[in-house]
């Protein structure tokens, strides 16, 4: 009886002990992943950070108008540290993946395979974003100094729908790329370009009234002046 | 592959040039849709060539860039009628050359042919004219040649008659900052009527720059600019008063400033040796018969130039603080809300934007077409400023005050110097 109970109560801890004599070269494995990957993580981060500050990215950017954006944005780093940074995260990010790949537990495995297939497209999305964002600030400083030489008053207007434009097409585009509201580039594009041939047509319709009122005249009062005088002629 | 010192010339002018075989002259003429002017250049070239060179063998090179409205058939067909001239002694026919020209379209490429055809003549001396000049006499073809056949210089300067509000880039810009930078006092560097030696067109044939910028614009600037530092000899010529076929001045006047500033500055960097020992500079030989000639009145619309200069004041202010020195921008920010009366730019503050700009193009803080179309309008408040200061004043008055901001730019040269990497 009483070996019954010892039984009952030991095989428990003895499973238990057996699971964790079984997981632990698994927890091992994924200690040194995870090790050899904030090594790696941190190396590569720093050399990378260190070659692009050589190669002058940080002119570059500056030259670009980048530097002095992150600065307005309260970003007070240098373009080539946050490189460094985000090859360090994204190195750490892989190797607690594969770490937790170690474990081989199947629904970490799962969760971890779905992480993976969606990274490609979260770097997608966050390229369009940057490229989407250089380009509009390049663009928007182009046609704010066109307008200002253009002696255009609302130049600053213009500059801006310009960036925000292309700013809300980029992250339209980031969106589409990341799965999220997928059919937002089309309906986006419908939607601006109606508005923009809406406001055109409208703009045009209430400028140009008195010409067009002037013209319809011409056209329509000049058969009936002509009518009435062929009635004339022919009374 | 293709030789990089050979420009391609069309089949057609490549048998004409055979068979002209060798030639001591050449007047060459860019052109695109100058039918209503050109008829006029091409007589002065011809009547000029007749009349002051009569024994020498001389070809007459019209590039066009594809005109539409029948401008080379009016070179080709031009004539002269020599004896209402008194011409009686011509005794070499002049060859003419009318031809596409290949690369980027552009005065540049143009010349490109222009100094190909001379290279392959053998001439001994060239002049370029433009094609839609209203004032050009014979005597120009005289005073662009002369001095290189008789006098051996190596280039010709055009020094125009010109109304103190015409050709400002040139007075503000292009004129000071090339006699600033390189020591001699060429009044008109971008006047685009120039002579020189067939050693110089092949000096300029040899430079590989024909796909850059210089091919389609700024070449007059850089002609003048290789001529100073190649060590050729440089004159000028008085011509008389230049009218040439109006522009509208404000349609294109931010790409041209933009065209001129861009060639001198870049120019700065491929001949840093040139400029940065250089501390005053020289008078530059003038050939011709000076006198005073009536100039076509100007209209300027200063209230408009300074409506443009306040409004870059408040929207471009983060552009121009990167590309302006802390001291220049307190100046400018001074001028705010200045009305027009009391409104004036100082020689040493437009002196100090330019040098900021040059440097500020050579490390590169901007890209350079928005840093170089940023300057419009600094010009523009620069140009109402001179408008204000020589009201009532003669051209030649006015002409003092070039030379005073001429003398400002060369005593500022050591703030560039030691800011220039």
């Amino acid at each position: 009886m009483t070996s019954q109970w010892i039984e009952t109560l030991l095989e428990p801890v003895a499973v238990l002990g057996r699971q964790t004599l079984a997981i632990v070269p698994n927890v091992l494995a994924m200690s040194l992943l995870l090790l050899a990957g904030v090594g790696t993580a941190w190396f590569a981060g720093h050399a990378v950070e260190r070659f692009l500050r050589v190669i002058g990215l940080d002119r570059v950017s500056d030259r670009l108008g980048l530097t002095s954006t992150f600065l307005r944005g309260g970003i007070k780093s240098a373009p080539s540290h946050l490189i460094g940074r985000t090859i360090h995260w994204l190195i750490l990010l892989f190797a607690s993946i594969a770490s937790l790949e170690a474990l081989h537990i199947d629904s970490i495995s799962r969760l971890t395979h779905a992480t993976v297939a969606y990274i490609p497209h979260l770097v997608i999305a966050t390229l369009i974003g940057i490229t989407g964002y250089l380009i509009s600030n390049f663009v928007a400083q182009g046609v704010l100094i066109a307008a200002v030489n253009a002696g255009l008053p609302p130049a600053r207007l213009i500059a801006s729908a310009a960036r925000w434009t292309i700013q809300l097409l980029s992250v339209a585009m980031a969106l589409e790329q990341l799965g999220i509201a997928e059919h937002i580039v089309a309906v986006g594009f419908g939607i601006t370009w109606g508005g923009i041939v809406f406001a055109a047509a409208l703009a045009f319709g209430l400028g140009g009234k008195d010409l067009a009122r002037s013209f319809l005249e011409r056209r329509l009062a000049a058969p009936l002046h002509g009518s009435s005088h062929d009635d004339v002629h022919h009374h | 592959m293709l030789n990089a010192t050979i420009t391609p010339l069309a089949a057609q002018t490549e048998c004409t040039v055979e068979q002209i075989g060798t030639a001591d002259l050449l007047v060459g003429v860019p052109s695109f849709n100058n039918a209503d002017t050109i008829g006029h250049v091409v007589r002065a070239v011809r009547a000029g060539l007749a009349k002051y060179f009569p024994d020498r063998r001389a070809v007459l090179v019209n590039a066009d860039g594809g005109s539409s409205d029948g401008t080379p058939s009016i070179v080709a067909d031009t004539l002269v009628d020599f004896e209402v001239l008194f011409i009686g002694d011509r005794q070499s026919p002049l060859h003419r050359i009318v031809t596409p020209y290949h690369g980027i379209p552009g005065k540049g490429s143009a010349f490109r042919t222009i100094f190909e055809i001379a290279k392959r003549l053998n001439v001994q001396a060239c002049a370029v004219v433009d094609s839609d000049l209203r004032s050009i006499t014979p005597e120009w073809i005289e005073l662009l040649l002369r001095p290189i056949v008789q006098e051996g210089f190596d280039y010709v300067a055009p020094f125009y008659q010109r109304h103190k509000y015409d050709g400002t880039i040139t007075n503000s810009i292009a004129y000071p900052l090339t006699r600033a930078l390189y020591g001699y006092q060429v009044r008109q560097p971008i006047g685009g009527d120039f002579g020189f030696s067939g050693d110089l067109a092949r000096h300029y044939l040899n430079r590989h720059v024909w796909e850059s910028d210089v091919a389609r614009f700024g070449i007059d600037i850089w002609m003048t600019t290789e001529a100073l530092t190649s060590g050729a000899r440089v004159c000028q010529s008085f011509l008389g008063a230049k009218i040439h076929n109006p522009k509208d001045p404000a349609a294109d006047l931010s790409d041209m400033l933009a065209q001129v500033t861009g060639a001198l500055f870049s120019l700065m960097e491929t001949h840093p040796a040139a400029w940065i020992p250089v501390r005053a500079s020289e008078p530059v030989p003038l050939f011709g018969f000076q006198y005073e000639t009536g100039v076509e009145p100007i209209h300027v619309n200063v209230d408009r130039m300074l409506e443009v200069f306040q409004q870059g004041l408040q929207d471009l202010q983060p552009i121009w603080s990167r590309m302006l020195s802390e001291e220049s921008m307190a100046q400018l920010n001074a001028l705010q809300g200045v009305s027009t009366t009391a409104f004036r730019m100082p020689d040493t503050l437009w002196v100090q934007v330019i040098y900021d700009t040059a440097l500020s193009y050579h490390a590169g803080v901007l890209p350079k077409d928005h840093l170089l179309k940023a300057l419009t309008p600094l010009y523009l408040g620069r140009t109402a400023s001179f408008v204000l200061q020589t009201q009532g004043l003669t051209t030649r008055e006015a002409e003092h005050h070039i030379e005073s901001l001429c003398r400002t730019f060369e005593s500022r040269k050591e703030y560039l110097v030691t800011r220039w990497p």
